[in-house]
C-alpha cells in the first residue's frame, strides 16, 4: 500500500517528479563525470608512460611525477653515466615541453636510443623523423586533429612537418627531434627525463640502487609503480578539487530534494490532515515522505547513470583523445551519496508535515 | 441510480447481535476546549457533558460557531481538551499523548467530513485500503468486499476522486471510516457538499450502518432534516449543550 501511495503520489505530479528526478541525476552524473575524467586522465598518461617499455625513470632531484608539472632539464651527460652502469641496457633522454593550446605534452626524443628503450614506433602511415623539423603524431591525436602525413602543424610558433603517423601509446601523442626542441625551448644539451631500460626487469632494483648512488638526491622511479602513482590522491590539489566538486553536485541534489518535498508537503497538507484522523503516527508520515523521497532519488539516480554515459558519450565524440573512466564503483558511490543527500533533503519537510496539526491540516485549502 | 438499489443489504456477519450497554462508549464531563487567538483565549467548549450509548446515533444541531466541530475533534483525539474529560470506550483522552490518542483514534474512531477528504492520488479502493493499511492489520479483502457492496461502490473502486461524483465520494469516505470497524463514527457535517438525492442516500446508509451493524455514530448537522434519521438529537449554542431530546 506505501509502495501504491509514493507512486501514484510522484505520477500526479509528472513536473515536478520530473525536476526532482533531473536534479538527482545531474547529481549523480557531475560526481560520475568527475571523477571518471580526472582518473580517466591520469591512467591514461599512466598507461602511455608505462607503454613507453622502460624500466626506471629518472628526473632532476625533488622533481614531481606529474611531468607537465616541471620541466626543469638536466644536463644530457648524465644519459652517459647511466649508459655505463651495470644490467643498463639503454638510455633515451627526453625533453618535455608543454604545449598549452592543445593542452598537451610534447616529447623531444633522440630517435635511435628512444627506438632502443621503446622498441620502436609502430607505424601506420609516412615515416620516421628525417630532418629537423618532422613531427610524429599518434593515431588518436591524428585522428582529433584530422592530421595527415606531409601536412604542416604548428605548435610553439614553430611549423612542423607532419613525417608520419604513428601507433599510441609510447608516452606522448607528438614527438619532436630533441635537438629542435632544444634549441626552441632553449634548453641546449637539456633533457627532462631519462627513461632506463635494463637488461632484464629483475635487475631493476639493483641498477636504481647504483642510479641513487652515482646521482644522489636525483628522483629514480621504476616504471612498473607509475601507474599506482597516478591516483587523485597523489596530485597537490586534485583531491581537494575533486571533493569540493562531489559537495558542489551534492547540494544541487539536497537543494532539489529539500524544494520538492517542501512543495510536496505544502500541498498535501491536507492530505496529511487525512492521514492522522486515520491514526497514522508520525513516524508514519515521515517514513511515507521519506520513502517518496527515496524512490524518487531513485528514478533520479537511474536517469543520472544514463545522463553520465550520454554525456561521456558526447565528449569523447568532441574530443576523442579525452577518456572517461565510468566505474560501477564510482556508480554506486555516487548512488550511496545521492540517496543520503535526498533523504537528509527530505527530513525537514518530513519531520515538518509530521508535526502538523491535524485539525488544522483538515481545514488547510 | 435510486437509493434502494444504491444500498446493499450487510452480510450476516456483520449485521449487530450484541446487546447495548448500559455504559456509555463516549462520555465527556465539563469538557472545555480554548483557542488562543494572540493574547486572549477564545472557548469553543464551555463545560460540555454529554453521553452516547454503544449503538446510539446522536445528531449534534447548533448554529456555525457554536463549537460542534470542536467537539467533534476533541472527542475524536484530533484536538486536546484544555479541561475536563474524554472517556472514549473507557479511555480518558485528556490524560493521554498525542501518540496515544492516535493509537485510540486508529482503533476506535471513524471520521466523515463534509468534504469528503479523500486522497486525491488515489482510487476509491486505495482510499478505503489505506485505512486498512494505517489500522495495521494489512487488507482484509472479505471486509473490503463486504462493505464496498454495502456502500454500493462496487462497480466505481477503480476511479479516483476527481472521477466520482460527490454522492459516490462521501460513499467512499464512509466505507474508509467504517472499514476498520471502529468504536464510533464522527461525521462532520457528510451532507453538507451534497444534493438532497445523494444527501439522503448518505443518511439512509448512515442509519443503515447504525440499525443493521450497531455502529455508534456521532453526527454534526445544520439541516434539521437530517436529524430525523437518527435516535437522539443534540442542540448546541455558545460551546454548552443546551439539551437533548429524542427525536420524532
Amino acid at each position: 500500500m506505501m509502495g501504491e501511495l509514493i507512486a501514484r503520489n510522484l505520477l500526479h505530479r509528472p513536473l515536478r517528479t520530473l525536476i526532482g528526478a533531473m536534479g538527482i541525476a545531474v547529481e549523480v552524473a557531475l560526481v560520475v563525470l568527475i571523477v571518471g575524467l580526472t582518473s580517466g586522465l591520469l591512467t591514461e598518461t599512466a598507461k602511455r608512460i608505462e607503454g613507453i617499455g622502460a624500466d626506471i625513470m629518472l628526473q632532476p632531484p625533488s622533481a614531481s611525477f606529474l611531468f607537465a608539472f616541471g620541466t626543469a632539464p638536466m644536463p644530457i651527460k648524465i644519459g652517459d653515466k647511466l649508459s655505463e652502469l651495470k644490467y643498463v641496457q639503454s638510455v633515451a633522454p627526453v625533453l618535455f615541453q608543454f604545449n598549452t593550446s592543445g593542452v598537451e605534452i610534447v616529447y623531444g626524443i633522440d630517435q635511435e636510443s628512444f627506438r632502443a628503450v621503446s622498441g620502436g614506433f609502430v607505424f601506420l602511415r609516412g615515416h620516421d623523423l628525417e630532418g629537423p623539423d618532422d613531427i610524429l603524431v599518434d593515431d588518436v591525436a591524428a585522428k582529433t586533429k584530422n592530421i595527415q602525413p606531409g601536412q604542416i602543424y604548428r605548435i610553439f610558433d614553430h611549423d612542423w612537418h607532419v613525417a608520419g603517423i604513428v601507433e599510441h601509446g609510447k608516452g606522448s601523442r607528438l614527438f619532436v627531434p630533441l635537438s629542435t626542441l632544444q634549441e626552441l625551448v632553449g634548453a641546449r644539451d637539456k633533457a627532462t627525463i631519462f627513461f632506463v631500460k635494463c637488461t632484464r626487469p629483475e635487475h631493476t632494483e639493483d641498477v636504481m640502487e647504483n642510479m641513487r648512488h652515482v646521482l644522489p638526491g636525483y628522483t629514480v622511479r621504476p616504471l612498473k609503480d607509475y601507474l599506482s602513482l597516478m591516483t587523485s590522491t597523489n596530485i597537490p590539489g586534485l583531491e581537494a578539487f575533486i571533493n569540493a566538486m562531489i559537495m558542489l553536485a551534492i547540494s544541487i541534489g539536497l537543494l532539489v530534494i529539500f524544494l520538492t518535498m517542501y512543495t510536496t508537503v505544502i500541498e498535501r497538507t491536507r492530505d496529511i490532515g487525512v492521514l492522522k484522523s486515520l491514526g497514522a503516527n508520525q513516524w508514519f508520515v515521515i517514513r511515507a515522505l521519506l520513502s517518496e523521497s527515496a524512490a524518487l532519488c531513485l528514478l533520479g539516480i537511474g536517469a543520472g547513470v544514463g545522463l553520465s554515459y550520454i554525456v561521456r558519450a558526447g565528449f569523447l565524440w568532441k574530443f576523442p583523445t579525452l577518456t572517461i573512466q565510468i566505474t560501477a564503483g564510482w556508480i554506486l558511490r555516487a548512488a550511496g551519496i545521492a540517496l543520503l543527500g535526498a533523504l537528509f533533503g527530505a527530513s525537514y519537510p518530513a519531520w515538518l508535515a509530521s508535526r502538523k496539526d491535524a485539525v488544522e491540516a483538515l481545514s488547510y485549502d | 441510480m435510486g437509493i434502494a438499489a444504491t444500498i446493499q443489504e450487510p452480510a450476516e456477519g456483520l449485521i449487530f447481535q450484541g446487546k447495548k450497554s448500559v455504559e456509555p462508549i463516549l462520555k465527556t464531563e465539563n469538557l472545555w476546549k480554548l483557542y488562543r487567538a494572540g493574547k486572549v483565549e477564545v472557548p469553543a467548549l464551555r463545560g460540555v457533558n454529554f453521553e452516547v450509548q454503544p449503538g446510539e446515533s446522536v445528531a449534534v444541531m447548533g448554529p456555525s460557531g457554536c463549537g460542534k466541530s470542536s467537539l467533534l475533534y476533541v472527542i475524536g483525539g484530533l484536538a486536546q481538551a484544555s479541561r475536563g474529560k474524554v472517556l472514549v470506550d473507557g479511555n480518558d483522552l485528556t490524560s493521554m499523548s498525542d501518540g496515544a490518542r492516535t493509537k485510540l483514534r486508529r482503533h476506535k474512531i471513524g471520521f466523515v467530513f463534509q468534504r469528503f477528504n479523500l486522497l486525491p492520488t488515489l482510487t476509491a479502493k486505495g482510499n478505503i485500503a489505506i485505512a486498512q493499511f494505517v489500522h495495521g492489520d494489512g487488507f482484509d479483502p472479505h471486509r473490503f468486499d463486504v462493505v464496498s457492496q454495502m456502500l454500493g461502490l462496487a462497480g466505481r473502486l477503480h476511479h479516483k476522486p476527481s472521477e466520482l461524483s460527490g454522492g459516490e465520494q462521501q460513499r467512499v469516505a464512509i466505507a474508509r471510516a467504517i472499514i476498520n470497524e471502529p468504536k464510533i463514527l464522527l461525521a462532520d457535517e457528510p451532507t453538507g457538499n451534497l444534493d438532497s438525492k445523494n444527501s439522503e442516500i448518505v443518511l439512509q446508509m448512515l442509519r443503515q450502518l447504525n440499525r443493521d451493524l450497531g455502529q455508534t455514530i456521532v453526527m454534526i448537522t445544520h439541516n434539521p432534516e437530517a436529524t430525523t434519521y437518527f435516535d437522539r438529537v443534540v442542540h448546541m449554542r455558545d460551546g454548552i449543550i443546551v439539551d437533548g431530546v429524542p427525536a420524532d
